[in-house]
């Protein structure tokens, strides 16, 4: 398996310098080791996109996959996942689509803990409709939609994924490839809900990328990531505002098991498509008469 | 002389006034009666106002009457509001404490104490009285009893039913007149259907008049090896309903007006992706939250253009339980097939009302999941076909599958041009034509009685109209099942065959008039109109009709 098999015939109309394109990268490489390793098979991976700049990257992914609706990445990877337990669903969503359009889905994700994996490309703003504030925009942000700033302070998704009971959450960024790959790798193969918010700078609207290269770091061996106490405090180091003197941690917060969603019915485990069943009508109407 | 008897129960939300209904029904159904069980009450868990009303008949009977024969009041409030209804020879059965000149009473307290029984057993003290009244043997009763309440108090009951029993008189002497019945009610029937159909996933939340479907299939999931799932709202189900018809699931969601709401931009996904979903909205009285736990028909319009932009859908109304069986696994089977929409609509009165049948039938439309055994290399999701319907993959079978939001390419790649947006368009409607086709074969309509003058309606009224009919002069009644895609050439011809015609609905415009004149070109004028949040009674249409110029 090379990085070009997963390759599509698409033109690929993220602005030049787009940090997607890395995250893209990413992605395709994280997959192709997977496969390569022999962890995950091809033809059983299937992506879900919710829709702005991020949701591009399903037309440049040639897996499987559903190109969804604003908001609602969740709830199709779920369905995804219930319909048939083999796949390796990954949903990808924008920072809008998870935290805005689609936060209550992504709070019960986090508890369902269905085995699959939820990457954000987090640029704190909303870009595909040219420039507005998303919950996780920092507080001040000039926007066309905020010309006087906003006045809330921001959504921290990492707290908030730990305490909607998130079996598995990190953050990552975008520009630091190798990082971001192991991360994705792990995520994938991390049996539950794995979330990941993924800083992504917008180059065009909302360009962080100096002030991550400034004040980013990495969790080391340090962090115990199986101490939910301690991860609540690691992610309470960075609010998503742009202090000046933020230490931002990328890297796993929390990692803990607990049985999957789809491992507590006894009913069929397989892909329903592939169940011939025997319905008996006369034991269906029994009851009534 | 036909036999008919029409029973109100009535009392405070927890006293087993719809448990006690059913189970008289339920008797009369395995004495081979046809019951009609109507079911009234108010949102709320303890107190309020709940009743029942009974029709038992020798003849088949598809609605309830407002007229009683016998009244069982469990407290006063039933008798201050119904007393006015009781026909002339009619009588209340209830507790002595109770203040009717109609009342006949039985010392509930004193039988309860020498019971040693709690007040809810009551309703079984006056199950026996009214059995020895209808002169039906005690034995058949208590075994019924026993195939009925599965718990532990089962002895309590029926010693109480047996108590009943002897401080009755007989005064008719009923019999077995037949085979036994089916009795079952409409979302029943809607389990039923799908469970028939080979259904994998359910998905719902809770709302009123839907959720029975919700219970019915969650019961019975492991049973039928199914799933159903209540997930956090009903976007969150339409669309992760989405997900698993794109897995390969024979997926259903079932919900109200309200929820229904909810889920409409995925309906449109639905639409553009050209997933198979089957939705079943039950309605009642809209609009937002209007009055929960009643029935009406406001919706017929918001299903028929739910959802933004222009996709075909299929939107079948059945009338009864026993049609909605047929017609849920036909939303199945044309949903799976021509990859669409299905919207199975209903209300609460064929919903939650129990209907009586001689026999159950499903429909013969094929299970088949209509996915390819072995799709090839070159598979592409969205292939350019004669009848607009690509061969289906699904994920996990070897090659790419994909489903798209966007306008897209035979791929499902992502497009904006004015060539593939025309081609996809043209591509998703031509499934129409195959559609009708289809849908002639299924009776889109059902004509009853013979007649110059004509009645239309749809969905729940149909019970009550078809009782109006033997004492309406001239008049056959078309029942339209089919509302997507419309059966316009036989509704057309039906109304210009006929002399009068009259619209009958359970709302304030009269919305299938409108699709009506919108597919045919026909304005109807003259219509019956309900919309007290109510469903009607025989009685009312009658009347009206005879009022009509």
């Amino acid at each position: 398996m090379r990085i070009q098999d997963f390759n599509t015939k698409e033109e690929n109309t993220w602005c030049p310098g787009c940090s997607n394109f890395g995250l893209l990268q990413t992605a395709k490489n994280a997959l192709v080791e997977l496969v390569n390793e022999k962890k995950i098979k091809t033809k059983n991976i299937a992506i879900a996109s919710g829709i702005g700049c991020h949701a591009k990257i399903f037309d440049y992914i040639n897996v499987n996959g559903f190109y969804g609706l604003h908001g609602r990445v969740l709830p199709l990877c779920l369905g995804m996942k219930v319909s048939n337990p083999e796949l390796t669903v990954i949903g990808f969503g924008g920072d809008g689509d998870t935290y805005a359009e689609g936060v209550s889905h992504f709070i019960h994700n986090c508890r369902y803990n269905a085995d699959f994996t939820m990457l954000v490309h987090n640029n704190q703003v909303f870009a595909l409709t040219t420039g507005q504030a998303t919950p996780t925009s920092e507080k001040g942000f000039v926007g066309a939609s905020t010309p006087l700033g906003v006045k809330e302070p921001p959504l921290n998704p990492i707290t908030l994924a730990l305490v909607s009971g998130a079996t598995f959450v990190a953050r990552g960024y975008a520009l630091d490839f190798q990082h971001l790959k192991g991360l994705i790798k792990k995520a994938i193969l991390h049996k539950g809900f794995a979330f990941i918010d993924i800083l992504q700078p917008c180059i065009t609207f909302h360009n962080l990328a100096p002030y991550f290269k400034k004040h980013i770091y990495k969790l080391d061996k340090n962090h115990n990531s199986g101490d939910l106490q301690k991860a609540l405090l690691k992610a309470k180091e960075w609010n998503y505002s742009l202090e000046d003197k933020a230490k931002i941690p990328i890297g796993i917060f929390y990692k803990t098991k607990r049985t999957t969603f789809e491992n507590q019915w006894s009913q069929f485990k397989k892909p329903w498509h592939t169940l011939k069943r025997k319905i008996s009508w006369e034991k269906i109407i029994k009851e009534f008469k | 002389m036909a036999m008919e008897k029409v029973i109100l129960i009535g009392g405070k939300a927890g006293q087993g006034t719809a448990v006690t209904s059913y189970f008289i029904g339920k008797v009369f159904c395995e004495l081979g009666y046809y019951v009609f069980n109507y079911r009234d009450y108010p949102s709320l868990i303890r107190g309020g106002h709940n009743f029942n009303v009974l029709r038992i008949s020798d003849k088949p009977v598809y609605s309830h009457k407002d007229k009683y024969d016998i009244i069982v009041a469990l407290d006063q409030k039933t008798i201050d509001l119904h007393q006015k209804n009781l026909n002339k020879n009619g009588f209340i059965l209830g507790d002595d404490d109770l203040k009717s000149k109609k009342l006949v009473s039985v010392d509930v307290d004193l039988t309860l104490k020498k019971l040693k029984a709690p007040r809810i057993i009551e309703n079984d003290i006056f199950i026996g009285w009214l059995f020895k009244y209808f002169g039906i043997d005690k034995k058949l009763l208590l075994r019924e009893a026993e195939k009925k309440f599965k718990t532990k108090k089962i002895n309590l009951i029926k010693k109480a039913i047996e108590k009943g029993y002897t401080l009755g008189k007989i005064k008719e002497k009923l019999k077995r007149i037949g085979k036994s019945k089916y009795f079952i009610s409409g979302n029943q029937a809607v389990g039923v259907g799908a469970l028939s159909s080979g259904i994998d996933i359910y998905i719902a939340y809770p709302m009123t008049p839907a959720t029975a479907v919700l219970h019915f299939l969650a019961k019975k999931q492991l049973d039928n090896n199914i799933l159903v799932l209540q997930l956090e709202n009903e976007i969150g189900v339409a669309n992760a309903a989405l997900g698993a018809s794109f897995g390969g699931a024979k997926t259903m969601v079932g919900t109200s007006g309200g929820g229904f709401a909810l889920m409409t931009e995925a309906l449109s996904l639905s639409g553009i992706s050209e997933l198979p979903l089957v939705v079943y909205l039950a309605q009642r009285t809209a609009p937002a939250t209007g009055v929960p736990t009643y029935t009406g028909q406001g919706d017929l319009k918001f299903v028929v253009n739910a959802g933004h932009g222009e996709f075909p859908r299929i939107v079948v109304a059945p009338g009864d339980p026993k049609e909605a069986i047929m017609r849920t696994k036909e939303a199945f089977y044309l949903s799976t097939k021509y990859h669409l929409l299905s919207i199975i609509i209903s209300d609460k009165h064929l919903g939650e009302s129990d209907y009586a049948f001689d026999k159950l039938e499903r429909s013969s439309v094929s299970n088949e999941r209509f996915i390819l055994k072995k799709p090839s290399k070159d598979y592409k999701s969205y292939k350019i076909t004669k009848d607009g319907v690509s061969p289906r993959a699904v994920p996990g079978q070897g090659p790419v599958v994909r489903a798209t939001s966007y306008e897209h390419n035979e791929y499902g790649n992502t497009i904006e041009d004015a060539y593939w947006t025309v081609k996809m368009t043209d591509k998703r409607f031509k499934k129409l034509k195959y559609l009708k086709d289809e849908i002639k074969k299924l009776n889109p309509t059902i004509l009853y009685g013979k007649g110059k003058n004509l009645i239309i309606g749809w969905g729940s009224t149909k019970g009550a109209i078809i009782d109006a009919l033997p004492q309406l002069k001239d008049f056959r009644f078309l029942q339209i099942s089919y509302i997507s895609p419309f059966p316009k050439e036989i509704v057309k011809r039906e109304i210009e065959k006929s002399k009068k015609v009259i619209l009958v609905e359970n709302n304030v415009t009269g919305l299938l008039g409108d699709i009506i004149a919108e597919q045919t070109g026909y304005i109807i004028k003259n219509k019956v109109l309900k919309y007290d949040a109510r469903p009607f009674v025989s009685e009312f249409i009658v009347n009206k009709i005879k009022r009509k110029p």
